[in-house]
């Protein structure tokens, strides 16, 4: 089975942050999924799910520029993105204070003609500590913190930068019920504080209806990308056809559209 | 006649004059390569190093070879151009190689490196006059450095110190997160190459200096032990730009005193000055706990843990236990039955097959997904600011929690 959905019509009528019209995305030249259909406005917030190995990361890197898009059209207009990588990425074993993780994030405009980038833009650093209430945490080492803090200390690296797209890779993996909604709710306080459209892969579907306002659901194997409102991508073919008719229905209702 | 006293520092510093700059240039050679090295050290490459050192020996062998059997004027074919070429050559390969390996950048280095170490042997057995020489290149059994190669040397380390201290927080930001810097638009690339040039260039001027031995050694131990001591990456290249500069001039001073080969006595005094790093990351470490943490984790809000009220404070579950945030570390606290939210009377409020809020057919337990607390003596577990214990198949509830959004 072969679906393609075009998104359904959204929200308000912010300029695109990101636009896809039948892109294809996959590695060398050959794509791994049907074409995506999309646009990402501000404040809206889109969950990535589908079963592990989907092509939800393929998804993801494309957007952020780290792979090439095989087909189609993209355009990103977002004047900056902040990328939050899986936490298993950070190596344990490079040392690293709380403060120094945030910093890397003013770096977008750093180059060897201002190498002082970083000290002009502590105002944004103290900014990004706040909104993710880690301000006490600046001293600590990344190897003392629990997840859940790991995860907002990316989250807050990600916001130095001042992004307008936000994106996650599986920032809730490996974390007990109450912390992945303490960090889907913060998620959701931030966009619409930050006025940020944001990208989120995760697994927990019930999480996921909750707080998203769109979906995108991938599924390699059945052939299948579906895109648009949370509560029209559930009870979609292909998500119906992997998930069944229960829990689509049941996360129907819940979804924050 | 009486045996011969050993050498002393003294003696050291009084034949300064002929000391000099061997030692200096084992300084710094020392303090550029530790400096460079945390950058290898940090993107698990550190075969790099020694691929480079491999390839600027064979390249120096090559200029001997080219001097001796080929006719090339001696100004023409310089060790120190041969080093530079070979290593340049290597650096160029595997950066540009880098892309088509697929994963295999281990293999590569590996196949440069005994490309290198054969055919240095190789070419020495063509040169017999240079034999001792071959020594030199390949276990830094050197005890004179000319000043022109000092001052050389000097040079060297002046550039590209001075492009590494203005560079250094982009260097840093690809060597610690390469797509998360692509992401925000560092100019990855060329840093990368930057960084395989002044590379080249460090080891090709160390190899023909001091060998291929102790090359590798600085740009490996004292990144190791500047990563133990530094609380992040920019501080390390400081930290290993000392330790190596030191692990060079201690390092000569010790082959004079103990009438060791200097190369092997400068990796040895790096790796002493890594066992030391060693120990005192640990005491800083357990300085740190002891005084900011004591468990390891200082419980506040949004630490990741549940926040649940416990008479006039807050309390943080973790791992089942309560836990209180107090100022020498965590305090276990208990949670009993007159400790839950107002108005309940430590009764089993109902009786259910499964757990009545949870998705049909839930039974708690291990892994379960909810959060479990230690209550009393059992375990329970926290649904919905309420205490849930699972009683063989049904689920009773052990009344409500104050949990703190």
């Amino acid at each position: 089975m072969m679906t393609t959905q075009t998104a359904a019509p959204v929200h308000d009528e912010a300029p695109a942050l990101v636009s896809c019209a039948a892109l294809a995305v996959g590695y060398a030249g050959k794509a791994m999924l049907p074409p995506v259909t999309l646009q990402v406005r501000p404040r809206q917030l889109w969950a990535v799910f589908g079963p592990n190995g989907s092509g939800k990361s393929t998804v993801l890197k494309t957007v952020l520029g780290l792979l090439p898009p095989v087909a189609g059209e993209f355009a990103c207009t977002a004047s900056s993105l902040g990328y939050v990588p899986q936490r298993s990425e950070i190596d344990p074993a490079i040392p690293a204070r709380v403060i120094d993780m945030v910093r890397a994030g003013v770096e977008r405009k750093w180059s060897f003609l201002d190498p002082s980038w970083t000290w002009k833009n502590r105002a944004a650093i103290d900014d990004a500590l706040g909104d993710t209430h880690i301000r006490a945490l600046v001293r600590e080492p990344w190897t003392h913190l629990s997840e859940g803090q790991k995860q907002r200390v990316l989250m807050a690296q990600a916001l130095a930068g001042n992004p307008q797209l936000l994106v996650l890779d599986e920032p809730t993996s490996a974390m007990d019920v109450h912390a992945e909604r303490a960090i889907f709710a913060l998620l959701d306080d931030l966009r619409r504080r930050r006025d940020l459209g944001v990208m989120v892969v995760g697994h927990n579907l019930g999480v996921l209806a909750r707080f998203a306002t769109h979906a995108l659901f991938v599924d390699k194997d059945q052939a299948a990308v579906d895109a648009g409102l949370v509560r029209d991508v559930v009870r979609g073919s292909a998500f119906v056809e992997r998930f069944g008719r229960g829990v689509a229905e049941h996360l129907g209702a819940s979804d924050a559209t | 006649m009486p045996p011969e006293a050993p050498p002393t520092l003294r003696d050291f510093f009084a034949a300064w004059e002929l000391f000099a700059d061997p030692a200096l240039a084992g300084a710094l050679a020392g303090a550029l390569l530790g400096a460079l090295g945390v950058y290898v050290v940090v993107r698990r490459m550190v075969f790099l190093s020694a691929a480079l050192a491999q390839a600027a020996g064979l390249g120096v062998a090559g200029a001997w070879f080219a001097q001796i059997h080929v006719g090339v004027p001696a100004g023409l074919a310089t060790p120190t151009v041969g080093a530079g070429l070979a290593s340049a050559l290597a650096a160029t390969l595997m950066a540009s190689g880098e892309a088509g390996l697929k994963g295999r950048r281990d293999g590569w280095l590996g196949g440069v490196y005994l490309v290198g170490a054969a055919g240095t042997l190789a070419i020495g057995t063509r040169i017999v006059q240079e034999v001792q020489d071959i020594e030199t290149i390949l276990f830094g059994s050197a005890v004179a450095v000319s000043p022109d190669d000092l001052r050389a040397l000097a040079w060297t380390v002046g550039l590209l110190g001075a492009l590494h201290l203005v560079g250094l927080r982009g260097f840093v930001q690809v060597a610690v997160d390469e797509n998360g810097a692509r992401v925000r638009g560092l100019p990855v690339r060329l840093l990368g190459l930057l960084l395989m040039g002044s590379l080249a260039l460090a080891v090709s001027f160390g190899t023909r200096i001091l060998g291929a031995l102790p090359v590798f050694a600085f740009t490996v131990l004292p990144p190791l032990a500047a990563l133990r001591l530094a609380p992040n990456v920019g501080h390390a290249v400081l930290w290993a730009t000392l330790i190596g500069a030191l692990a060079g001039f201690a390092g000569y001073v010790a082959a004079f005193l103990w009438k060791l080969p200097v190369g092997a006595a400068q990796t040895l005094t790096a790796t002493v000055l890594l066992a030391m790093a060693w120990v005192a990351g640990k005491g800083l470490q357990w300085q740190h706990n002891r005084s900011a943490h004591r468990g390891g984790h200082i419980h506040g809000p949004g630490c990741g843990h549940v926040a649940i009220r416990h008479g006039d404070h807050v309390d943080y579950l973790d791992d089942g236990q309560l836990q209180h945030q107090g100022g020498a570390g965590h305090e276990v606290h208990h949670l009993h039955g007159h400790v839950a939210a107002a108005g309940y009377d430590h009764g089993h409020d109902h009786d259910h097959e499964g757990c009545p809020t949870a998705p049909q057919g839930h039974v708690h337990g291990p892994g379960c997904g909810h959060p479990r607390i230690a209550h009393g003596d059992h375990h329970d577990y926290l649904v919905g600011g309420r205490l849930h214990h699972q009683h063989g198949d049904h689920c009773d509830d052990h009344g409500p929690v104050d949990v703190v959004e």
